[in-house]
């Protein structure tokens, strides 16, 4: 048999095809997400969930008589499914977003994000409780079975319609918004809301029917990827993430670019297989940071100068809530006292996430960047932390150092390449460019797939001081800790974390006072990496382990959900959250996979009832009282001029 | 006139910028004198913002070229102009909310110290400011407001904030976009006053819709209308030109 560049053709048509495959999923899932994006100005992280919903509603469709016996229901097959599912999943979605995403169209872009994390989780753990790991099987249908002969390969009849289907639709959606009166109103009630209602349009409804038809589209592509891929729960967690690459790279707002960057990418993600396996995973990420280097809005997106930062601090900075020199002895004292009130291991964890919270929340907080990343920082640096101890034999002290480091350019690598974007832009880039470390992890040799580096030594701090003591390892895991809180607390508090707090609230104008508000951005990205960095190392010799789970994206949604709960933009915000975190998963344990659930549910109550965290609701209530008792004092004082005067 | 120098501070020419096919500004040449109080006026949608934004750099034009003291900016970041000495106002007021009136002054006059990225250093080192911050919330008036946080501020309160924070920087171009507008009839006096005031020895571009304004301080007009030059001239020149009374009464409304 001939060979082309090395390569017998079977397996180039073979990879090549499938590449075409997942680039028409891709090019479907990118479609709504931009829809979605484009429409309502959501970042609908939630989508994958859908997808997935999709591929289960055909399966359960199909098991009708063996989920519901007794009823004499029919089995409905694949054709069936594809009619029904996408609508049920639509009216899925409709209620979605009538119950929550609608909540959130006024507030800052990040809490759309974190809503849909939240909405995603639930589901995802939902099935995930029920189903486990395992796929379920469904079959192609009958009418669909069988090969084509091409003469260079043998194509599967149920691909080729996949591959034509998806097309089709694609097409179609894409000349329905940019070609018809109906995408016109559409694009119009995205740009000026009241415009469109005043010419008697029903807005709220068009939204809805927006979100459904996005959402119904995941659901059309579930249902189409059954016969392909295993119906597992995890099938949409894995895609959604890849699904905001193509996004990005597609361009800021353009249906076309989604559905020319997913056929494109699922291509080039095929012939990668084919010229060089371990890139496969990492491809589309690593085209995402190229095409962000030389086409910042992406390949067809329009250039935006719309400088905007987000404000979500809830802090006020004269409260002694803000007062660093007073929290910093009392959570010494705390610290100090704490191993003798619970397991030292469960306080040393509380610390290193408190600390990587705290880090998070300086970047997320007070320079108002919803970066989506930080597993990255805190894995990597766990990582190199436990290579050098386990491997080179250094000390604790430079090990978790060497960590710091590593997570400190990966920070500044990241920061320079993402910067330029602002809002939920910033959190796809920082959430696709995570991935890149982690599916490395996945694949190097030196850190040893799912086992992860094990059996860390603890070793002997400066030479002298065993830390296999659990007391002595605690103390100077707190040692840590303070000095990272201090370093917050004075960043925030420099010349330079007042520049951070203009941008913040008002980033033109701090431009337009002189400052490159790009540059200050980068130095406190890199700032927050490197001390995500020292809670992850710190964590790699405490735990003696650095695993997956260091890198994966849920831990950097943990980051997120603690500084949430604590109360973003907050000094003690984070560290509160990060023990109510915590010492949630630690109780929730024995519940096993419903873990998961939990936090998802945590996330969407927190965007819906308690947005300003613990200590923001606090705040709030504390100045609420100073302001009654200020008004107060006003209408006390005309009583006395009277008296004065009288005198 | 202002005699003591005549040359421009601000050569623009064939300044032109396209929005989606759309020609918000073309064919621009606009001259600035050094020190004199320019006006750029015309009705709605003629240019003028867009004219602000390309000559601050916060919009790159489509092309021409942007001299500022004989030295071409036309590439250059809007932060980059700003440190050259190009302050801007905004049309809505420009001012950190949340921060105190004291602190918004303050972050303009950091600047120059040179210790804005030191992140390890106290905000305590910022102190050395205090006494000029003082004086330039005098010049406005905002004195006893100087703890209060400037969210909370009257509106016409907040415009003189804001022109206090531009002055910090002691410009050599003040860039005013509709420094009166929304303010009433008190606060557009003192507004004016206070950039009669500061116009000594300083240049001042202002966009401007309130005639009397303009009359009262402008040396010069350039009047702008579907992003075209329409004319220039001194007050009396402008309000005989029987072109720019055709463009206000029968162009769009204003």
């Amino acid at each position: 048999m001939f060979e082309l560049i090395g390569i017998p053709p079977m397996l180039l048509f073979g990879q090549l095809m499938i590449g075409l495959i997942n680039g028409v999923f891709y090019a479907m899932m990118s479609l709504g997400v931009a829809i979605i994006f484009g429409m309502l100005r959501i970042g609908n992280f939630v989508h994958g969930a859908q997808y997935m919903l999709g591929a289960f509603g055909a399966w359960y469709l199909l098991h009708l008589p063996d989920l519901f016996p007794g009823l004499g229901l029919p089995a409905l097959g694949y054709w069936w499914a594809l009619v029904i599912v996408p609508v049920a999943v639509g009216l899925v979605g409709a209620a979605t977003e009538r119950l929550f995403i609608r909540r959130v169209y006024d507030l800052e872009h990040a809490y759309g994000l974190l809503l849909t994390v939240g909405l995603a989780m639930v589901i995802e753990g939902l099935f995930n409780v029920r189903y486990g790991a395992a796929g379920q099987q469904y079959n192609v249908p009958e009418t669909l079975k069988g090969v084509v002969n091409l003469g260079f390969m043998f194509l599967p009849i149920y691909r080729l319609w996949v591959i034509v289907a998806g097309i089709v639709v694609c097409v179609v959606t894409w000349f329905v918004i940019e070609r018809t009166k109906l995408g016109s109103y559409l694009r119009a009630a995205t740009e000026n809301p009241d415009l469109v209602r005043a010419f008697g349009i029903n807005v709220p409804r068009m939204l809805m029917l927006t979100y459904a038809f996005g959402v119904g589209l995941a659901g059309l592509a579930g249902v189409m990827a059954a016969p392909i891929y295993q119906v597992s729960p995890q099938m949409g967690q894995s895609i959604i993430i890849t699904i905001f690459a193509v996004v990005v790279i597609g361009g800021m707002g353009s249906i076309f670019g989604a559905i020319f960057s997913g056929l494109m990418l699922g291509l080039i993600e095929g012939l990668t297989k084919v010229f060089y396996p371990q890139g496969s995973t990492t491809v589309i990420f690593v085209i995402m940071a190229i095409v962000l280097v030389f086409r910042p809005a992406g390949l067809f997106g329009k250039e935006t100068s719309a400088f905007h930062a987000a404000d979500m601090s809830n802090a006020r900075s004269d409260s002694f809530l803000e007062n660093g020199r007073l929290w910093l002895p009392v959570l010494a004292v705390i610290g100090a006292a704490l191993p003798f009130l619970v397991y030292p291991v469960f306080a040393m964890k509380m610390l290193c996430f408190a600390l990587f919270a705290s880090a998070y929340n300086l970047v997320f907080g007070y320079v108002g960047l919803l970066a989506f990343g930080h597993a990255a920082f805190f894995g990597a640096s766990a990582y190199v932390a436990a290579q050098s101890a386990a491997v080179w034999g250094f000390p604790p002290e430079l090990a978790i150092l060497a960590g710091v480091a590593m997570a400190t350019v990966i920070g500044a690598l990241f920061g320079w390449l993402a910067i330029r974007r602002q809002g939920l832009y910033f959190a796809m880039i920082t959430l696709a460019l995570a991935q890149i470390v982690y599916f490395y992890a996945i694949q190097a040799s030196w850190t040893h797939g799912e086992d992860g580096i094990q059996q860390v030594p603890r070793g002997y701090l400066f030479g002298m001081i065993d830390l296999d003591q659990p007391l002595n390892m605690y103390y100077f895991v707190l040692a840590i800790f303070l000095a990272g809180f201090a370093l917050i607390y004075r960043i925030i508090h420099s010349p330079f974390g007042q520049v951070l707090k203009s941008v913040r609230e008002n980033e033109p104008r701090a431009i337009s006072l002189g400052y490159s508000t790009d540059r200050f951005k980068l130095i406190a990205f890199t700032l927050s990496a490197m001390l995500a960095g020292l809670a992850g190392g710190t964590k790699a010799i405490v735990f003696q382990i650095a695993s997956l789970t260091d890198l994966h994206f849920m831990t950097s949604a943990e980051a997120l959900l603690m500084s949430l709960i604590g109360g973003v933009g907050t000094l003690l915000g984070p560290i509160v959250g990060a023990v109510v975190v915590v010492t949630m998963q630690k109780e929730f344990a024995s519940l096993g996979s419903w873990v998961v659930v939990v936090q998802g549910a945590a996330f969407v109550l927190c965007v819906l009832f308690l947005r300003k965290g613990v200590v923001g609701t606090l705040e709030e209530y504390l100045s609420n009282r100073q302001a009654r008792r200020a008004a107060l004092a006003v209408a006390d004082r005309p009583e006395t001029p009277r008296a004065g005067a009288a005198s | 006139m202002n005699a003591v120098s005549t040359d421009n501070i601000i050569e623009a020419s064939g300044l032109t910028k396209n929005f989606a096919g759309f020609a918000a500004v073309s064919d621009v040449d606009l001259n600035v004198r050094r020190h004199s109080i320019h006006a750029l006026i015309g009705p709605n949608g003629a240019g003028k913002t867009t004219t602000f934004n390309l000559i601050t750099k916060f919009l790159a034009p489509s092309s021409g070229r942007i001299l500022y003291n004989g030295t071409d900016i036309t590439s250059e970041s809007p932060a980059r102009v700003a440190r050259r000495g190009i302050v801007r106002s905004f049309q809505i007021s420009a001012i950190f909310p949340r921060m105190t009136v004291g602190e918004n002054v303050r972050i303009a006059l950091q600047r120059p110290l040179g210790t804005s990225f030191r992140f390890w250093q106290s905000e305590r080192s910022l102190r050395v400011l205090s006494e000029r911050v003082d004086e330039l919330l005098t010049a406005v008036g905002l004195t006893d407001q100087r703890d209060q946080t400037a969210a909370g501020l009257p509106y016409g309160r907040k415009r003189a904030l804001e022109f206090a924070t531009t002055l910090a920087l002691e410009p050599e171009l003040m860039l005013l976009d509709e420094p009166t507008s929304g303010l009433g009839n008190e606060d557009v006096d003192r507004i004016a006053e206070l950039i009669r005031k500061v116009s000594a020895n300083r240049t001042i571009l202002m966009v401007e819709h309130n005639l009397s304004v303009v009359s009262r301080l402008a040396d010069m007009i350039t009047v702008l209308a579907r992003g075209r030059i329409l004319a220039e001239g001194d007050y009396s020149e402008i309000s005989n030109n029987q072109q720019v009374i055709e463009a206000y009464i029968g162009g769009e409304d204003d």
